[in-house]
């Protein structure tokens, strides 16, 4: 007697639960489609455009970023190190080569809440172009851990998983969405525990 | 007997039949609906960034974002990034976008519509001797500022937009805690008002 009812309660419960859930799901796992990948990095040089895809105008519609416009520059994100294994704060990490040409870029580390670090912090948890010291050839030799380390040091949170966000200021990058020649910083993963 | 129970068990494999039907049908209407709110989440969204300006206060002047989210949500996305951030109507009058350049190391803005979309940007090698200085209007209101451009609106950089809704972002770089001073003056100076200009007769 109640079957047709409960048929149709079925439906729409997976219709509602499935439909919400997955589009949650969808929003918070990428920004969109038209991603640069680059090694473990990557960006979305067109997010802010009329030519965004319809997932990533649902994504800044919801998650209400200011995102940077093509002259200002192109953030990069890496939440993996080049092997695919998530960033950790539980290990060290070396961060080596050239960035894309940009007249400055900005390099800090988010927690699992994805607030970035406060910039008076004592540590050294954010780090720019100005401030780095380079190798003879003009590349970046940066180690990125927890504990002081000589030379160029990032300092992240001791704990839980961690995302790089290295943004480039004013550079050619912003504009193409092709992979013209651009190189990142490659991600190698030292050592864990007490190194 | 017999074929009494195998007219119930072909009743089960029916009302299996049609579970498996309505899990069907509710998966397809998940997918619409999951299309159905990704198509639209723009339109309805009360936490889009135009929104959050909004929220800010009155439109036509700057707003500094802190390092913590303000009541209108909005913060620094990086931690060296000085940002402010403003809303503008141009659908009576142009907004004229301007700051003095004190040597900050590093600017840019970005103009976006309502939803989001990037209309113009521009950094401070991109701009004449460095300095902000923007008019955005609507294709007519710029052709009767061309007609009767005052003195001293040579090096203006004048924007065409159809959208009369929109917000600006100007940022600017702290490459050290030296410039901070710097940077903070060039931001608090930084304006974004409707912009009058005489005309002729």
């Amino acid at each position: 007697m109640f079957r047709v009812p409960f048929l149709v309660a079925i439906a729409l419960a997976i219709a509602f639960s499935g439909g919400i859930w997955s589009t949650r799901v969808a929003l918070d796992a990428t920004i969109g489609f038209g991603a640069i990948k680059l090694g473990a990095w990557e960006a979305f040089p067109e997010a802010q455009t009329e030519n965004a895809d319809p997932y990533a105008k649902s994504h800044r519609a919801n998650a209400g970023k200011l995102l940077y416009a093509t002259a200002e520059g192109l953030s990069f994100t890496a939440a993996t190190d080049d092997s695919g294994a998530r960033l950790s704060g539980n290990c060290a990490y070396q961060l080596t080569g050239q960035t894309p040409s940009a007249r400055y870029w900005t390099l800090f580390a988010t927690g699992p809440d994805g607030r970035p670090p406060a910039a008076d912090a004592d540590l050294p948890s954010s780090l720019n172009s100005r401030m780095v010291g380079r190798e003879p050839d003009g590349s970046l030799n940066i180690t990125i851990a927890s504990r002081a380390h000589s030379g160029n040091w990032l300092a992240i949170p001791a704990q839980g998983q961690f995302r790089l966000t290295l943004t480039l200021l004013d550079t050619p990058a912003a504009g193409s969405s092709g992979l013209i020649d651009l190189a990142m910083p490659a991600i190698r993963r030292i050592g864990c525990g007490n190194v | 007997m017999s074929r009494l129970f195998g007219f119930l068990s072909l009743r089960r494999d029916f009302l299996w039949l049609k579970i498996l039907f309505a899990i069907l049908t509710g998966l397809v209407g998940a997918a619409l609906l999951h299309l159905i709110i990704v198509f639209s989440l723009p339109q309805f969204s009360q936490r889009d960034a135009y929104t959050r300006i909004i929220a800010e206060g009155e439109s036509h002047r700057f707003y500094r974002l802190g390092e913590q989210p303000d009541r209108a949500g909005l913060s620094k996305e990086d931690p060296m990034m000085e940002v402010s951030a403003c809303s503008f109507d141009i659908s009576e009058l142009p907004v004229r976008l301007t700051a003095p350049n004190g040597g900050v190391p590093f600017w840019s803005l970005g103009v976006f519509d309502a939803s989001s979309n990037e209309t113009f940007s521009i950094n401070d090698r991109t701009s004449a001797d460095h300095v902000l200085d923007v008019v955005v209007g609507t294709p007519a209101q710029l052709a009767a500022l061309r007609k009767s451009l005052p003195r001293g609106f040579a090096q203006t950089v004048l924007v065409e937009t159809q959208q009369t809704e929109g917000y600006a972002v100007l940022r600017s770089f702290v490459t050290h805690k030296s410039v901070i001073p710097v940077v903070s003056k060039f931001l608090d100076q930084a304006t974004c008002a409707p912009f009058q200009w005489r005309t002729r007769g």
